[in-house]
């Protein structure tokens, strides 16, 4: 919403100073967003004459001319093929600073001919984007005064935000009494004229379902002006028109502009000799075409409220109006409409059609109902004074439906809502001066809103019109800190499950990415069954569908990286993944990704590459992490089919609960995102690992053995399919009490022990808790050992 | 006995050519072996008279002696000469380097560990909700109506399921987690909310998915006064300022009323933002007193309970604390970016071991 200072000032009464009335905005909820001093922008201009001209001797399109700049002449090259002896311009000295470009004006030599300062288009003005020739300034324009000056532009525009609540604010009266209120100056209140005429409004106007009319149209205001004569607007509108950044066009026009930004009330002028017979108010129907004043075709659609004559569509109500019906400069006859239409049916229809109009921002966030008569009767009148004619009954029809209301106003509840205590006196004259009627009782305050609060439903609201009107500053700041507390359980098991998870991966070597919860379908693919997934208006097609893994944008990132020159990729992200689009049908994962480079060749080592091991050490060790002293994880061959299949494994908890997944990356995958290197990734279920249930802090009771440990290898050639967890399982159970740890240290394949075979070599340490095992003890445990794995896996111990 | 002077003699003499550890044992061998000299001559005390065997042994240890404490220093000696000689030869090239293996945190994390540290100190609980959200829960119960202009602004992601006959959405803000936690338990409230947002807008300074912390406190008497104060101990604490200056500006969000937006004060030098200070302001979060119409909706009576809720950009905290300037590095994954913005591991925001260093 943008205004300037001495149009507030036509409605405001006050000595203070433009800061004061900037600060105080912005102190009161309407945030100013801009201040455009003119004479920042323009204030270097000066009017000239061309005094002499002539081509320039060395090219062409050029001409040389002697500038009268008040006092003093200057030779200035110009371009413009409209400059001619005689002419005023508008002059910009050199060291102007060009508004539109920024650029700033230097004396220089152009083709050899010195030029001091510049003669402007509005184009460079940046008051239009006329830039075929320079401006002309009218004869009577006075020779070294101020542009700003001759323009009558000297003033302060200033922009400000209006949020959706604060409708009343939509016009500069409105922010002239919102500043009343704050106690800068008094409101000067608008004089409706009385329209006093006989003269009958001889254009029929009618609701083509009256039952429904509150869904389009609760009324529609009309005057017929006969006669009119439709011209250039006067000065002072031009000025106010051009003032706020728009164009003036003709009188009838400026003038609904002018009701719009001045009194928040939109208008709409009709040729009235282009109606064919009586108005219908009425829904539109399926696919009827409209010919917007923007000259776009709209297609309708039913529900959408249209003003029609008998033959066709004359506008969208409240939103656009129609070329079929516009105002030229040879219109006589008019009809003025002024109306309120259905906020909601507003809003819909703007949005289906994509129109974003000055009238519908307003009619959607709620048009005082009053304005309907005041705004066209001073709408009228102006006509009449500036385009003449006789002006008609006013013919309203339809209900202004009575939107004012009371609320009883609890002044306890108030201050302890606000944590300050306001004058009882002092609040009832903010109130009053909103427009708010008060009525104190004790401890309540009786106020009537006036129909141009439609935001004020409540006792809140009217706190917030106490406690910004008095300035926020007045609150006090109180200490949130008390003696008991509130919360026993700060982070819940899962959150913290995350913190701990992104530490630990770190702590690792992983970089923690942080990618989009969408991913592309086409990326997905692999990761997908029969999930509903869309996002309906997506972003673009590669951000198309909420993740189902946080693989394919993992794998993005390597990529992105590997063209930056990385080879070395280790990564995690903690984040949701999606099985549908219902809410909560997330889970929350734990994704670690290894790839490439492990350890580059240096004078100590020869280059390393990731392989899925080291996957794996990521995951088990972070499990260990979250749930120390587990023993009951299992690895089991195998996982879901973005893995390769003969790399991969699924790991349980307690035999039923799947953790998660590590792998290498299943060829295919890597195919598509055409990434050379292997990748081998996890995926961690967090929220599978619950803390486990205690009754006391202490931990399990644990005796640390003093007597000696030994070690013993053993060696067993078995069927290459036998995976080495079933030797380290048997070698534990073999003895139970005895067996401490079993690890196996070399695998080892080729022809010397026969193609399907293989050789694993365990190491298994021995230890009791009461004595040093003798010899002969040893012997025994190791049979056993022996034993059992030849029995159970077929293999045979190598000696 | 015989006269000891030749071999002491000789005993000086040889003292002279011994070189290495080989010289030295030759010469203990000589003298002190089984059949060295000093040895031998010992073994002959027992032929003398006690007196002169007294007299003659007492000489012979002093003999003895000396030579055992030449062999120790000797043998010490050319001990340390062999360590040195090793030492010196295994001189390694300390320059030549390892890599530092640890990785980084991204700094959006560590800004929302900040923030669990500070409110959890002020007894907030941390509070989750899902992206994917019911129309209901992330505007209706929040008071904005269907057909509200504030619910336009949001520019909504939508997708396919329905909840209610209204398609569900990714959520605008993390303020549906209040509505979440209302329904779920009973007042007092006292929470904070951090989590991933989304709005259907992409550009320089707006990214599809964003991150923000909501705040939530409801009781029977928190008020305008503690919304000021727990934001301020906020602020001060999160960039580690003094007071900082601050700004409540009256602003509009259908949830609360009345409703505030807080801007905070800067100045800078050079390329650096200097924040709390200057004259200068940063728009940094919405807050307000949560509207009794948001209340009714959870069940809350607003004649007894009241209270306050705030929402936070949390890239938008990064950015001005660790002087980020652009919104989208965070989502770009560029390893070169997130080793120089990103956090060690092991700094771990606390209140004890302090935010950041």
């Amino acid at each position: 919403m943008k205004f300037t200072i001495s149009w507030l000032k036509e409605y405001l009464d006050t000595n203070a100073s433009d800061e004061a009335i900037i600060d105080k905005l912005t102190d009161i909820g309407l945030e100013v967003e801009k201040v455009q001093d003119a004479k920042d922008l323009f204030g270097a201009f000066i009017i000239a004459e061309v005094v002499e001209e002539e081509k320039h001797p060395d090219a062409d399109k050029l001409r040389v001319c002697k500038v009268n700049v008040g006092d003093k002449v200057v030779d200035v090259v110009c371009g413009a093929p409209n400059v001619i002896k005689g002419m005023k311009v508008v002059y910009a000295p050199p060291g102007t600073v060009i508004p539109v470009n920024q650029m700033k004006i230097k004396v220089a030599k152009i083709r050899g001919v010195e030029s001091s300062g510049m003669l402007c288009s509005e184009y460079e003005l940046g008051i239009s984007d006329l830039h075929n020739g320079i401006i002309h300034m009218s004869e009577n324009s006075k020779v070294g005064s101020l542009y700003i000056d001759q323009m009558n532009m000297n003033d302060v525009m200033i922009e400000i935000g209006i949020t959706p609540n604060r409708q009343d604010c939509l016009g500069v009266y409105g922010v002239a009494r919102d500043l009343a209120a704050a106690g800068i100056g008094e409101l000067r209140e608008i004089a409706v004229p009385n329209i006093s005429t006989k003269a009958k409004n001889p254009i029929q106007i009618v609701f083509e379902n009256p039952k429904d009319q509150n869904l389009y149209c609760p009324a529609f205001g009309s005057r017929y002006i006969k006669n009119v004569k439709n011209c250039e607007s006067p000065q002072w509108l031009k000025d106010k028109i051009n003032s706020i950044g728009l164009k003036p066009i003709s009188a009838l026009v400026d003038i609904t502009n002018y009701m719009l930004f001045d009194y928040n009330r939109p208008l709409h002028v009709y040729d009235a000799d282009k109606i064919s017979g009586k108005i219908v108010i009425r829904s539109a129907k399926k696919n009827e075409k409209f010919l917007g004043l923007d000259e776009k075709e709209y297609t309708l659609d039913q529900g959408m409220c249209v003003i029609a004559d008998e033959e066709k569509p004359l506008g969208l109500g409240g939103i656009l109006g129609g070329e079929a019906s516009a105002c030229s400069m040879l219109t006589t006859n008019i009809l003025l409409e002024s109306a309120l239409f259905n906020a909601t049916n507003i809003a819909d229809t703007g949005r289906k059609l994509f129109i974003d109009s000055d009238a519908r921002y307003r009619f959607e966030r709620g048009v005082d109902s009053n304005s309907l008569n005041n705004g066209m009767d001073r709408a009228a009148s102006l006509i009449q004074e500036i385009c003449g004619g006789e002006i008609s009954e006013s013919n309203i029809c339809g209900e202004i439906p009575k939107v004012e209301h009371n609320i009883s106003f609890n002044l306890t509840r108030n201050a302890n809502r606000l944590g300050v205590e306001i004058d009882a006196a002092k609040i009832e004259k903010m109130l009053n001066k909103l427009g708010i009627k008060t009525k104190k009782n004790d401890d309540i305050l009786m106020c009537s809103i006036p129909s141009w609060r439609q935001d004020i439903h409540g006792e809140v609201d009217l706190s917030e019109e106490v406690i910004r009107l008095t300035g926020y500053d007045s609150i006090p700041v109180l200490s949130i800190r008390t003696g008991t507390r509130i919360n026993d359980n700060v982070l819940n098991e899962s959150y913290k499950n995350n913190l701990r998870a992104k530490r630990f991966l770190a702590q690792r070597g992983n970089n923690e990415l942080i990618t989009w919860s969408f991913t592309s379908s086409k990326d997905s693919n692999f990761y997908i069954e029969d999930q509903k997934l869309k996002i309906q208006n997506p972003i673009s097609e590669e951000l198309d569908i909420l993740r189902p893994s946080l693989i394919p944008n993992l794998l993005n990132a390597v990529k992105k990286n590997s063209n930056r020159g990385f080879e070395s990729f280790s990564l995690f992200e903690v984040g949701n993944q999606f099985f549908s689009d219902q809410p909560g049908d997330q889970k929350n994962i734990a994704c670690g990704l290894r790839g490439g480079v492990k350890a580059e060749k240096t004078w100590r080592n020869n280059e390393s590459i990731y392989d899925v091991y080291d996957a794996k050490e990521d995951m088990l060790s972070l499990i260990e992490h979250l749930l120390p002293q587990s023993k009951k994880i299992e690895i089991n061959a195998g996982a879901p089919k973005w893995y390769h299949p003969g790399r991969s494994a699924t790991i349980m908890l307690n035999k039923n609960i799947v953790l998660g997944y590590f792998g290498e990356l299943h060829p295919k995958i890597m195919k598509f995102h055409k990434i050379k290197s292997r990748i081998s990734v996890f995926e961690l279920f967090l929220d599978e690992i619950q803390a486990k249930v205690r009754k006391s802090t202490n931990k399990d009771n644990y005796v640390v053995s003093d007597f000696q440990a030994v070690d013993r290898d053993f060696a067993f050639t078995v069927d290459k399919s036998i995976e080495g967890k079933i030797l380290v399982n048997l070698a534990l159970k073999a003895d139970e009490k005895l067996v401490q740890a079993v690890d196996i240290f070399d695998v080892f394949e080729g022809d010397s022990i026969g193609a399907d075979k293989k050789s694993i070599a365990i190491k298994v340490m021995l230890q009791a808790s009461d004595r040093t095992l003798s010899e002969a003890e040893i012997q025994e445990v190791s049979s056993k050992i022996v034993d059992s794995i030849q029995q159970k896996t077929a293999g045979v111990v190598r000696s | 006995m015989s006269d000891l002077s030749p071999v002491i003699k000789n005993i000086e003499s040889q003292k002279k050519s011994v070189n290495d550890v080989g010289s030295l044992e030759k010469m203990r061998l000589q003298f002190l072996g089984k059949k060295g000299e000093i040895t031998l001559l010992m073994k002959e005390l027992g032929k003398l008279s006690p007196e002169e065997r007294k007299a003659a042994a007492e000489e012979l240890n002093k003999v003895k002696d000396s030579i055992n404490d030449f062999i120790s220093s000797k043998s010490e000696e050319f001990e340390d000469n062999l360590m040195s000689e090793q030492l010196s030869s295994e001189r390694l090239d300390l320059t030549l380097g390892t890599k530092s293996t640890d990785g980084r945190i991204h700094p959006i994390t560590q800004v929302i560990d900040e923030v669990i540290a500070i409110f959890t100190d002020l007894d907030f609980c941390v509070a989750e909700g899902p992206e994917v959200e019911t129309d209901y829960n992330n505007f209706t119960a929040l008071n904005t109506s269907e057909n509200h202009p504030a619910r336009q602004m949001h520019d909504t992601f939508y997708v396919n399921s329905e909840t209610d006959g209204m398609p569900n959405v990714l959520r605008t803000h993390t303020s549906p987690v209040q509505i979440r936690s209302m329904l779920q338990g009973k007042p007092p409230f006292r929470l904070i909310a951090p989590g991933k947002t989304f709005r259907c807008d992409n550009d320089q300074t707006h990214t599809p998915m964003f991150h923000q912390v909501e705040g939530l406190v409801i009781d029977t008497t928190s008020n305008m006064g503690h919304l000021k104060g727990c934001l301020e101990t906020f602020l001060k604490e999160f960039f580690e300022t003094d007071v900082p200056k601050m700004r409540f500006r009256p602003s509009h969000f259908p949830f609360t009323e009345p409703s505030a937006e807080v801007d905070i004060g800067y100045r800078k030098e050079g390329n650096q933002i200097i924040i709390g200070e200057g004259d200068s302001w940063l728009e940094i979060l919405g807050c307000g007193m949560v509207h009794p119409n948001v209340l009714k909706n959870v069940n809350i009576d607003p004649d007894q309970y009241q209270g306050y809720a705030f929402g936070v950009g949390i890239e938008r905290l990064a950015m001005l604390k660790y002087g980020i300037s652009d919104l989208r590095t965070f989502y770009d994954n560029d390893l070169r970016w997130l080793k120089h913005f990103g956090f060690v591991p092991l700094d771990i925001p606390s209140i004890s071991g302090g935010l950041s260093r």
